[in-house]
């Protein structure tokens, strides 16, 4: 295989036009522009639950607010969509014993399994998905949304739905070649009303490069006083700090953050001045220069969130080197860049920004690695700075939820990028290949996660690793 | 939504002393060589005679239009102009898609309310027959040159040049279609009509009871003082509305196909045409109408506008103003006497109503525990609407204004509502008073 096949659309197009063997993945559906009120506007989404689900009035606001015409499959599910379903015009059709009418396939699956309580009940997962998956239009979605099995007292609770998360990751494997995902969302008792968000990234093109993806709503942090956030243009009036901002990953955040209206602080290097100059000026952003690799970026960051923007509440840590070299190889220096860079600088920036500049209501998102989490050869330091991430995220969250501030970390696996380019092209395909979704990301796709755990109403979620990988078949 | 509660004006109240319309013809029809501006002259110059005002009482007209022509569009300055009603008529002209006539309206009365005026006429006007072509921008930046400048031979030969393929610069038809979706609007009532669970059936059983009433309206010469008769261009004079049908019939209408969509509901039998005409009335300070002896009919107790989303369900505004325009009345539905909706669609109008009540709707929509409420159909569009009488869309809210305020003062009752829907998402309603 050549790369001109493999990465010249002219040829790939003509090659699936002649019906030959070439793998063409899926083109994945993704979204346009800046938040919409309605992400599944005129998607059909069927919703089941086992009995004594806890979900439907909220799944009910939730999926209509969103835009999408439901199709249930219980009595209980039926009452709790009629309100909606009228005022929103969008009335919840009940599926018929014998299963969708003939010809209609759905953009979304969506499973309350929150009344499960014994392993033998998983059976109601086979019942629902087992007529239905067949029926997911390409790039559809599946969400499953049990409890916290550590939130049970009984242990066979806790098996029962520790199991959701194998049954999607497995589902996800099943679905990915179709440009499908499949999650679990783990609510917390008291959390319900929190759902709303990762349910509107997890049903929508916004999320086209998550699956797999098991996500915890917690009920920890404290709620914005305000009440619920705007959905569109849900980020006017914020400050936000994007490390690394001068292209890649870090100029598609910026990108976003800026169209949800955030004032964006672009921050580089002071070598890439001009690069990050011109992301700011097509934002409407400003420029912050300091090189993460020395200790003295921190007083100029705070000192500068401070004086000209009185503060900061997003600071994505995009920032990101790698130093690759066996470790009998390794030079000292290499080791200690790429500790500085990718975890260091993030412990002492983020504790001095927690002091005074960070505002109640925060965001606080870390760029952590698939492949630096799962091990790689070549990757010591950069390994340990990125499984350091995790550590930090799910740690120091803890601290930070009676202030409203969420930390989270972003673990991208595959993503177009200049760095990833780089790598030789066989070793390049692979790594796109080795993925439920059979391809690789692309920088937008990890802004839009980044952006979705920025959002006003994402405060359920917190001190979690959210991968934006494809479904990496290696990682975590 | 605004929750404050308005008291209805203590001080200066405009009050609507007359009202007056054109038949409402068919587009492309007997109106045909009169543009907006001729309509317009038309209603007002009857509005001014039959009301024998003043014309030096008369300070402003105030228009409203949606196909505005191109060359001249404050039409409101134009109808002064050409009637010779003196330099002094100051007027200016508004656009609100469908709205655009009460716009008008409220416009003025709140300009003799603030004090500004006491003497205005206010109404709107369409000529669908005479919207204008519009040529590609294409065409428009490669004629440039040839229009401001000598043009050299090369130069011509640089514009054919450009003009090429000669597809892309063809004038384009004008359709009512939203600049932000491109959906046109009968698509987005009969998405309405599915969404809401509208019936054919339903909507049809509307359409008959619109043309019912407009014609027996008519036939008892209730609604025949509302209307001038005009004399056209070519010497005709055309006396009365030309769509109205007293003869159709549910099962007549059942058998007509849908027009926005294979298996729609919606049909041209209950949905409202393309139609020319204009309407207009004359608003007054209370004092100076009963200086100059004029009997006020009725006065705004309050207003509203509210926008919606036109990706969603475009044609829904009402459902949110008119529950507003109650709100600042400080009055409910129950209380009013005459409820008024544009017609745009009978699905639509179904729409709205069924917004109006449900419970559910008010508590996700509108912030309230109950339903804003039934609308008695016997207190509904008791002449008809817009399906009937048709809908020169800038027109329309004068029509309506000047039927409900009539109606006031001769039936003795108190409150009338109205409700338009207009383009872009946008409702527009109004609370009218019998002024005593």
């Amino acid at each position: 295989m050549s790369d001109f096949l493999l990465e010249n659309q002219a040829a790939r197009k003509l090659i699936q036009t002649l019906g030959l063997p070439l793998p063409v993945p899926t083109r994945l559906r993704r979204a346009k522009g800046p938040q919409d009120e309605r992400p599944l506007h005129d998607d059909d989404v069927v919703v089941g639950a086992a009995p004594g689900g806890a979900l439907a009035d909220v799944l009910a606001r939730t999926l209509t607010i969103a835009g999408a015409s439901a199709w249930v499959t219980t009595g209980e599910l039926s009452a709790a969509f009629a309100g909606p379903g009228e005022a929103f015009g969008r009335p919840a059709h009940r599926l018929p014993e014998d299963g969708l009418p003939d010809g209609v396939r759905v953009r979304a699956l969506v499973f309350d399994a929150t009344g499960l309580g014994d392993p033998s009940e998983l059976r109601a997962l086979y019942d629902f998905f087992h007529p239905l998956v067949k029926r997911l239009l390409g790039c559809g979605r599946v969400v499953v949304i049990g409890r916290p099995p550590s939130s049970f007292e009984s242990a066979a609770a806790a098996a029962t739905h520790a199991g959701l998360e194998g049954f999607v990751r497995s589902l996800a494997k099943e679905l990915g070649k179709r440009g499908s995902t499949a999650h679990v969302l783990f609510v917390e008792h008291g959390a319900e009303d929190r759902i709303e968000a990762p349910l509107r990234f997890l049903l929508s093109a916004r999320s086209a490069f998550v699956s797999g993806q098991p996500v915890h709503v917690g009920k920890d942090v404290r709620a914005p006083e305000d009440g619920h956030g705007p959905w569109v243009r849900g980020l006017a009036g914020k400050i936000a700090l994007v490390t690394g901002a001068a292209r890649g990953i870090g100029e598609a955040t910026a990108e976003l953050l800026a169209a949800e209206g955030a004032h964006v602080v672009c921050l580089d290097r002071p070598a890439d001045d001009a690069l990050v100059s011109q992301v700011a000026r097509r934002i409407g952003g400003s420029v912050l220069l300091a090189d993460l690799g020395v200790p003295e970026a921190t007083a100029t960051i705070v000192e500068g969130l401070r004086s000209r923007h009185g503060g900061v509440d997003i600071v994505v840590h995009n920032a990101g080197i790698t130093r690759d070299k066996t470790l009998a190889k390794m030079k000292p220096e290499a080791w200690d860049q790429a500790i500085e860079v990718n975890l260091a600088s993030v412990v002492r920036i983020t504790a001095a920004l927690l002091e005074g500049t960070l505002q109640d209501g925060g965001r606080v998102v870390c760029l952590s690695s698939v492949a630096g989490i799962a091990g790689n050869m070549g990757q010591t330091n950069y390994g340990a700075s990125k499984a350091g991430i995790v550590g930090y995220v799910r740690r120091l969250a803890k601290h930070t939820t009676s202030r409203g501030i969420t930390v989270n970390a972003i673990a991208p696996g595959f993503i177009e990028t200049r760095l990833t380019a780089a790598i030789p092209v066989v070793i390049r395909e692979a790594g796109r290949r080795l993925s439920n979704l059979g391809q690789g990301g692309l920088p937008g796709d990890v802004g839009e996660a980044i952006s979705f755990l920025a959002g006003p109403n994402a405060h359920g979620i917190t001190g979690q690793v959210l991968r934006v990988c494809g479904g990496a078949l290696i990682g975590a | 939504m605004s929750k404050q509660i308005v008291q209805p004006p203590k001080g200066r109240r405009a009050v609507v002393v007359a009202g007056l319309r054109t038949p409402f013809v068919k587009a492309f029809a007997e109106f045909l060589k009169m543009d907006t501006i001729a309509l317009g002259d038309a209603t007002v110059s009857a509005l001014v005679a039959q009301t024998q005002l003043d014309a030096r009482h008369i300070e402003a007209i105030v228009w409203g239009g949606v196909i505005l022509p191109g060359l001249a569009p404050n039409v409101a300055r134009e109808i002064a102009l050409d009637l010779r009603l003196g330099a002094h008529v100051e007027g200016h002209t508004v656009t609100r898609a469908c709205a655009s006539g009460l716009q008008a309206i409220t416009t003025a009365a709140a300009a003799i309310e603030r004090g500004e005026l006491d003497v205005a006429i206010a109404g709107g006007s369409d000529s669908t027959s005479n919207a204008e072509l519009k040529l590609p921008q294409k065409v428009v930046h490669a004629l440039a040159p040839l229009a401001f400048g000598k043009a050299t031979p090369k130069d011509y030969l640089g514009v054919l040049a450009q003009l090429m393929p000669l597809s892309e610069v063809l004038p384009k038809m004008p359709k009512i279609a939203e600049r932000t979706t491109g959906q046109v609007m009968g698509e987005s009532a009969e998405d309405m009509a599915n969404r809401n669970e509208i019936s054919r059936g339903a909507q049809d059983e509307f359409a008959a009871r619109s043309h019912h009433r407009a014609a027996a309206g008519i036939a008892s010469g209730r609604l025949r003082r509302e209307i001038a008769k005009v004399e056209t261009p070519d010497g005709k004079t055309v006396t009365a509305d030309t769509i109205v049908r007293a003869d159709t019939s549910v099962e007549r209408l059942a058998k007509l196909r849908p027009v926005f969509a294979k298996n729609g509901t919606l049909t041209a039998g209950n949905s409202s045409a393309l139609t020319d005409g204009a309407a207009a009335v004359v608003l007054m300070s209370e004092e100076r109408a009963r200086s100059l002896g004029y009997t006020p009919l009725a006065f705004f107790r309050s207003w509203a506008y509210a926008g919606v989303d036109p990706a969603d369900q475009l044609l829904m505004g009402p459902a949110l103003a008119m529950p507003a325009a109650l709100e600042r009345a400080g009055l409910s539905l129950g209380e009013m006497d005459l409820v008024d909706m544009h017609e745009a669609f009978a699905a639509q109008v179904l729409s709205v109503l069924k917004m109006l009540g449900s419970a559910a709707f008010a508590r996700a929509r509108l912030g309230r525990d109950a339903a804003v409420g039934e609308v008695d159909p016997a207190r509904l569009n008791i002449y008809g609407g817009s399906i009937a009488l048709g809908h020169p869309f800038g027109a329309t809210g004068a029509r309506m204004v000047t039927t409900m305020a009539n109606e006031l003062r001769e039936s003795d009752r108190r409150y009338a509502l109205l409700g338009i829907c207009a383009a872009g998402g946008l409702g527009a309603a109004a609370v009218l008073e019998r002024a005593d």
